[in-house]
């Protein structure tokens, strides 16, 4: 069981890292943005919604591994002290009934939505904007796939714990 | 509706419960408000269909542009804290005051307001602070109760300084509740309300609260020399001449950068976001100087992308609990028990103040709000004399304060987890107390002299 945990953190780890080079690209583009309109009195709604997308896919590609990394703020008024039984145990219940629950309905809900999207291969609403709506949409599903996956590592290893320990 | 509403309440109790167990609080607020839809759902009091709604306010939230500020302010910030500017900074002021009595003090003060307003996450300077200037007190002999409360104190300015990622957070939202708040009245050209309203109306707050600390401390070592004795003097130490060089070098650079950022924000040339880009910028062009670009980089956006997501997941976390609340009748519940209070607008903004504070104690300032303050501003908005930017401030001051308040402020347990070990939970716990009330007193001024927050607002961008 562990292996599979293994994989997956794997997994959302290499999608996440190579997630995280997107903030030098917001942060390379909006400056190219910042120079442009000041410097040049240029704009471009086509850079503009680049960095947006840049952004969006940021975050939502790097949730998993933020996860896996314990980047996700909890309440540590009970838990910092907490022994690690009872921290296993928190996790395999929040990990079962928060995160795997909502993750699996989001996907219910977002595939369709997505879907929609693609079947009209949605494009920006601007004129000049990119045509990549549809892209952009897909990031729900595969956010909650990832944010799924990392559920269900999260509960084996807290699981491995809880057993250990019995 | 009775039972929908006893049900929206049942479900903030639950969520305020399941959070102190610990779990991630995003994934909290979305797992327990899922289980009261469903619930909901199944009782028929409400229509489970209106989950439908979640992806497209998930897109919203992907796409919205004013947050696009955020990554920007946290990779400034990361990227700062690589630069070792803390470090610089604290040990040249700490000579150029440090031989007066309290003057450690007042450095550590003064330099941390600086990297308050340079890192805008509370917990990072905190951290930077418990590690460098907290020992660096103690070994001068200062006082452990007052060296643990000024460090604690100066780290959560971050929270109101611009340009703090609250301001930012807060001004969004406010932004939103403004336009309905006036739609609802029947202003069909409503007035608008920005981040950089927000950024202008917390500076002279933020510099007052500075002031007040640096006030306390001159007290403090006026009528108890021995808490901050003087530092003795180092015939090694540059002086003179030398001494201003030093100063100029180290202090230049970071001062120049805050006020290219927020000269340009409050002088209405750029929108928080350009203007940001340029503080990151110019932030990887200080850390530079002490290390290859090469190795700074992944770590620096490795460490942003996190704090990134987790902002974000709260907001997806908080959407789903809005979803949720509003199905259920919450917001006409609020709406109506705010409106009805004894004391008009007086009373809803001192109750909504209160709530706060006291949320403040379980919950960070990103939940509060996504959650809170979407579901009162509105409300409050559409009352007599209730000025957005006032509003603002005033939460953001609250936040400030709950966050130091003793025993459950989060900066408590920041600066517990880094302090040394002659520091114990009771020295940190009774330093605070003064710094409290001063934030208390600035809540009560702030109250009743609202131009302290509106007047440079009003004066930058509304003529």
């Amino acid at each position: 069981m562990t292996t599979i945990a293994d994989r997956i953190d794997r997994l959302t780890a290499v999608i996440g890292r190579a997630a995280a080079w997107l903030v030098f690209v917001v942060v390379a583009l909006q400056f190219a943005l910042v120079v442009a309109r000041y410097v040049f009195g240029l704009g471009s709604v086509w850079l503009t919604e680049t960095v947006i997308y840049a952004h969006a896919a940021l975050f939502m590609l790097a949730a998993a591994w933020t996860l896996q990394a314990g980047g996700h703020v909890r309440v540590d008024v009970f838990y910092a002290d907490a022994s690690a039984r009872t921290k296993a145990l928190v996790d395999l219940v929040g990990a079962l009934l928060f995160l795997l629950f909502f993750m699996l309905v989001l996907i219910w809900l977002s595939v369709p939505y997505a879907a929609r999207s693609w079947a009209i291969l949605e494009r920006s609403q601007e004129a000049s904007g990119l045509p990549f709506v549809f892209a952009l949409k897909t990031l729900i599903p595969l956010f909650a796939v990832l944010m799924a996956l990392q559920g269900v590592a999260q509960a084996i290893r807290a699981a491995t714990v809880l057993a250990r320990a019995r | 509706m009775l039972l929908a509403e006893a049900f929206a309440i049942l479900m903030v109790a639950t969520v305020v419960a399941a959070l102190m167990a610990g779990y991630p609080v995003a994934l909290t607020l979305a797992g327990v408000s899922l289980i009261f839809a469903v619930f909901g759902g199944v009782l028929g009091i409400m229509s489970f269909a209106i989950l439908g709604a979640l992806p497209q306010r998930i897109f919203g939230v992907m796409t919205n542009e004013v947050l696009l500020a955020i990554p920007l302010f946290i990779f400034m910030g990361v990227m700062l804290e690589r630069s070792r500017i803390a470090e610089d900074l604290l040990e040249t002021m700490g000579r150029l005051f440090g031989t007066l009595r309290g003057g450690l003090g007042i450095s550590v003060v003064i330099v941390g307001t600086l990297l308050a307003a340079a890192k805008g996450v509370v917990g990072a300077t905190t951290v930077t602070m418990g590690l460098i200037m907290l020992p660096a007190m103690l070994r001068f002999g200062y006082d452990p109760r007052l060296a643990a409360g000024t460090v604690a104190a100066t780290a959560t300015l971050a929270q109101i300084f611009p340009p703090a990622t609250v301001l930012v957070l807060l001004g969004d939202q406010l932004g939103n509740a403004y336009q309905a708040a006036q739609l609802s009245k029947g202003i069909f050209s409503p007035r608008s309300l920005t981040v950089s309203d927000l950024f202008a109306g917390a500076l002279v707050p933020g510099f007052a609260l500075v002031l007040l600390y640096l006030l306390f401390l001159v007290v403090v070592a006026m009528v108890w020399p021995k808490a901050s004795p003087a530092l003795p003097p180092d015939p090694k130490a540059p002086r003179g001449i030398a001494l201003i060089r030093r100063l100029a070098e180290v202090l230049v650079a970071p001062l120049v950068l805050i006020a290219a950022v927020l000269g340009s924000i409050l002088g209405g040339i750029a929108t928080p976001t350009e203007a940001a880009s340029i503080g990151a910028v110019g932030a990887v062009l200080l850390a530079a100087r002490k290390a290859p670009l090469a190795t700074l980089l992944k770590p620096v956006c490795e460490k942003t992308a996190q704090i990134v997501s987790m902002i974000f997941l709260i907001l997806i976390g908080a959407t789903m609990f809005s979803l949720v609340f509003r199905a259920l009748g919450g917001d006409d519940m609020v709406h109506r028990a705010l409106s009805n209070l004894p004391g008009g607008a007086t009373g809803a903004v001192l109750a909504v103040m209160l709530a706060i504070f006291l949320l403040g104690f379980v919950m960070d300032a990103f939940e509060i709000i996504f959650v809170v303050v979407p579901i009162v501003t509105p409300t409050l908005l559409t009352m007599p004399g209730v000025d957005p930017v006032w509003l603002g401030v005033m939460m953001a001051v609250n936040l400030q304060t709950s966050y130091m308040h003793p025993p459950l402020g989060p900066t408590l347990f920041f600066l517990r987890g880094v302090a040394p070990p002659q520091i114990t939970t009771r020295h940190i716990y009774v330093g605070i107390i003064p710094f409290v009330m001063i934030q208390l007193a600035a809540l009560v001024v702030l109250w009743f002299v609202p131009a302290l927050a509106t007047a440079l607002p009003n004066a930058l961008y509304r003529h």
